[in-house]
């Protein structure tokens, strides 16, 4: 957690130092009537770069490394597969359109993490998707991404 | 008394068949999203609101509410059955709640905890009836410097209940309000931050925001803590929920000191159902001439908190609707929602849109009754559903994550951000960052911003005014304690840490 703190707190710190020279340099502080648009974020900046510099600050006085946050083995590979299949299913979806797409991720999802017979994956599968065609595309009349057969 | 009309017109609104199956549909469903661990009511409300657009507002945040109310019990059942809080108001009642369970008194304590829910919900309204016209009718009076003054009060309080530690909570509502700049300045119309992309230049959609930090974020979570909670065996049939006379009579006062405790507490901006639960189990443990069965199965400790959750969870809509400063992140959520259906909170609400917040209170008073009957009669239904794997649940949540992005503005824009914010919630929630505090300031920071520049320039550019006006005075040095005590208590720790022992 303290490599972390420290890690968090000197990104915060670039990023709050460009956000408040940005709004200077782009926007402007006064305006007619009073504080322009450069104004808030400037102070906001200014604030953030504050908390950051606390917090790194506090970081390098911490003698033990604290608790490790880091998740590993099977916990971390479970993560990265939900975050890379939901990335996937995402960037596919204007290939496969919502309701095969969704039908697809699912199988695979659920198929991943629970070792399910295959027709259990399937059966969520196909429901699921079904529901979000009857729901958004049928009932809400949302214009979802269509796939290769209309839908 | 114009409560009698307006009552009646929100009843006329409220009882109309679409609105009480949308009342049904909400409770149902914030039952089973309650009962899911880590699934709370701001994911539940984030992921439903897309839903609602298709509706007459009226009936979107009749289902919301709803949701919101059933939430606060479904979070309840996980909390007895498998000692998880299903939401963070319900953590205090896994101390008692699953000893009772253990002690094959499950049914009891849901029992007692429907019943208890069912009186402070309805107390709650009854006070949030009576308190609502008269704040809103007094914040008439809020010039810019009172405006601003009450929502950093609220920013600092939700910024400092929501997290253990307060320099990081107080970082994560700096990023949100960093995030509320992007888009268009609303006092000079000139874009900030978009470097060029359209859909920079509109501004940083909290929508997406919320379902990713709260949806998404929260199934990562899930995903890498294998997912194996343990239901209680046990008999647990329809006559077993059914809340008996005796524990009532019993747990009389608990319940009536949660509910006066969760009703004031709710009504700050800021500190919502969660801090109310705790509150009101420290009050009974501390009042209770035997404290020693506490944490043992001790019924008081399942009704008072039960009740408070329920009441601050009512009481939270009044800041909401008479000020427009959500006290809560699913309020802020809501309060969102409100924006997005045209509607402006704030004190000029119940005069443009009677029939919304008559029909928003009336359907409250529905909603507890829905919820002490579904409550008891469906409880083995529950908790089947609770038997569901986890497996087949987070891929259904990541799916809903997504269509509900996606609907907002059928833009994939929305559900990139919305991807991007999942993995944004996943490390804030490992570092011990507060996603609240960040929602709840993207939603207020570009109110917040123009009151601030509206009153320095009532005041020709002087600080000065929030001090000098009595309300915004008082609001203003609150805030300003929220901020400086606890920064403040971790210098003295840090002081009294290097000093040898």
């Amino acid at each position: 957690m303290r490599a972390a703190d420290r890690i968090a707190a000197v990104l915060l710190l670039a990023f709050s130092a460009a956000f408040a020279a940005g709004a200077l340099k782009y926007y402007k502080w006064w305006g007619d009537e009073g504080p322009g648009p450069a104004f808030m974020p400037f102070w906001l900046g200014l604030l953030m770069a504050l908390l950051a510099g606390i917090l790194l600050v506090r970081s390098l006085r911490e003698k033990a490394p604290g608790a490790a946050w880091l998740p590993q083995g099977a916990g971390l590979r479970r993560m990265l597969a939900v975050l890379a299949l939901t990335v996937a299913f995402v960037a596919a979806l204007k290939t496969t359109g919502m309701v095969l797409g969704t039908a697809l991720f699912l199988g695979a999802i659920v198929r991943y993490l629970g070792r399910h017979r295959w027709w259990v994956c399937g059966a969520v599968a196909a429901a699921a998707a079904g529901f979000n065609w009857l729901v958004f595309v049928h009932w809400l009349r949302v214009p979802m991404p269509a796939g290769p057969f209309g839908f | 008394m114009d409560f009698v009309g307006n009552l009646a017109l929100g009843f006329s609104v409220a009882l109309t068949p679409f609105n009480l199956v949308m009342a049904v549909a909400g409770v149902t469903i914030g039952i089973l999203i309650g009962a899911l661990p880590g699934v709370g009511p701001p994911s539940g409300v984030a992921m439903l609101l897309p839903l609602t657009f298709g509706m007459e507002p009226t009936s979107g945040i009749i289902m919301l509410a709803a949701l919101y109310a059933g939430t606060m019990y479904g979070g309840t059942i996980t909390a007895v059955l498998i000692n998880t809080p299903g939401e963070s108001a319900s953590v205090v009642t896994c101390l008692d709640g699953y000893q009772m369970a253990l002690q094959g008194r499950a049914g009891h304590a849901l029992g007692i905890a429907a019943i208890g829910s069912f009186i402070a919900g309805t107390v709650g309204v009854v006070l949030l009836m009576l308190v609502s016209p008269l704040l809103a009718r007094w914040s008439l009076s809020f010039g810019p410097p009172e405006t601003f003054a009450l929502m950093l009060l609220g920013l600092t309080t939700v910024t400092l209940l929501t997290g253990d530690d307060p320099l990081k909570g107080y970082i994560s509502m700096a990023l949100g309000l960093v995030l509320a700049m992007v888009g268009f300045d609303i006092i000079s119309g000139e874009a900030r931050y978009g470097f060029g992309i359209p859909e920079m230049m509109d501004g940083v959609d909290f929508l997406p925001v919320a379902i990713g930090l709260f949806g998404l974020g929260e199934v990562l979570v899930g995903a890498e803590a294998a997912a194996g909670a343990q239901v209680v065996q046990g008999r647990l049939g329809l006559r077993d929920a059914l809340p008996r006379w005796a524990d009532v009579v019993r747990t009389r006062w608990s319940i009536f000191r949660g509910t006066v405790f969760g009703f004031l507490v709710g009504v700050l901006p800021g500190a919502g159902p969660t801090v109310a639960s705790f509150l009101a189990y420290t009050t009974e443990k501390r009042l209770s001439k035997h404290p020693e069965r506490f944490g043992r199965g001790a019924i008081e400790g399942v009704a008072a908190p039960e009740s408070a959750n329920n009441a601050a969870a009512t009481a939270a809509m009044v800041p909401m609707l008479t000020l427009g400063i959500p006290g809560s992140a699913t309020t802020a959520i809501m309060l969102g929602g409100l924006m997005m259906w045209g509607l402006r909170p704030g004190p000029m609400l119940f005069e443009k849109n009677p029939q919304f917040v008559w029909g928003l209170i009336a359907s409250q008073y529905i909603a507890n009754v829905l919820l002490l009957i579904l409550s008891t009669l469906f409880i083995p239904l529950f908790v089947r559903a609770l038997r569901v794997p986890y497996s087949i649940l987070m891929p259904l949540i990541i799916v809903f994550c997504v269509t509900g992005a996606y609907s907002l503005k059928n833009s994939l824009w929305d559900v990139g951000t919305m991807l991007v914010f999942g993995g944004v919630g996943y490390l804030m929630k490992k570092l011990g960052y507060s996603p609240a505090a960040l929602v709840l300031a993207l939603v207020l920071g570009p109110l917040a911003e123009r009151a601030l520049r509206q009153s320095l320039i009532i005041s020709d550019a002087g600080l000065g005014i929030l001090f000098l006006r009595p309300i915004a005075a008082v609001l203003t040095v609150a805030a300003l304690l929220a901020i400086v005590v606890p920064l403040g208590r971790a210098l003295l720790k840090a002081l009294r840490a290097r000093r040898p022992a």
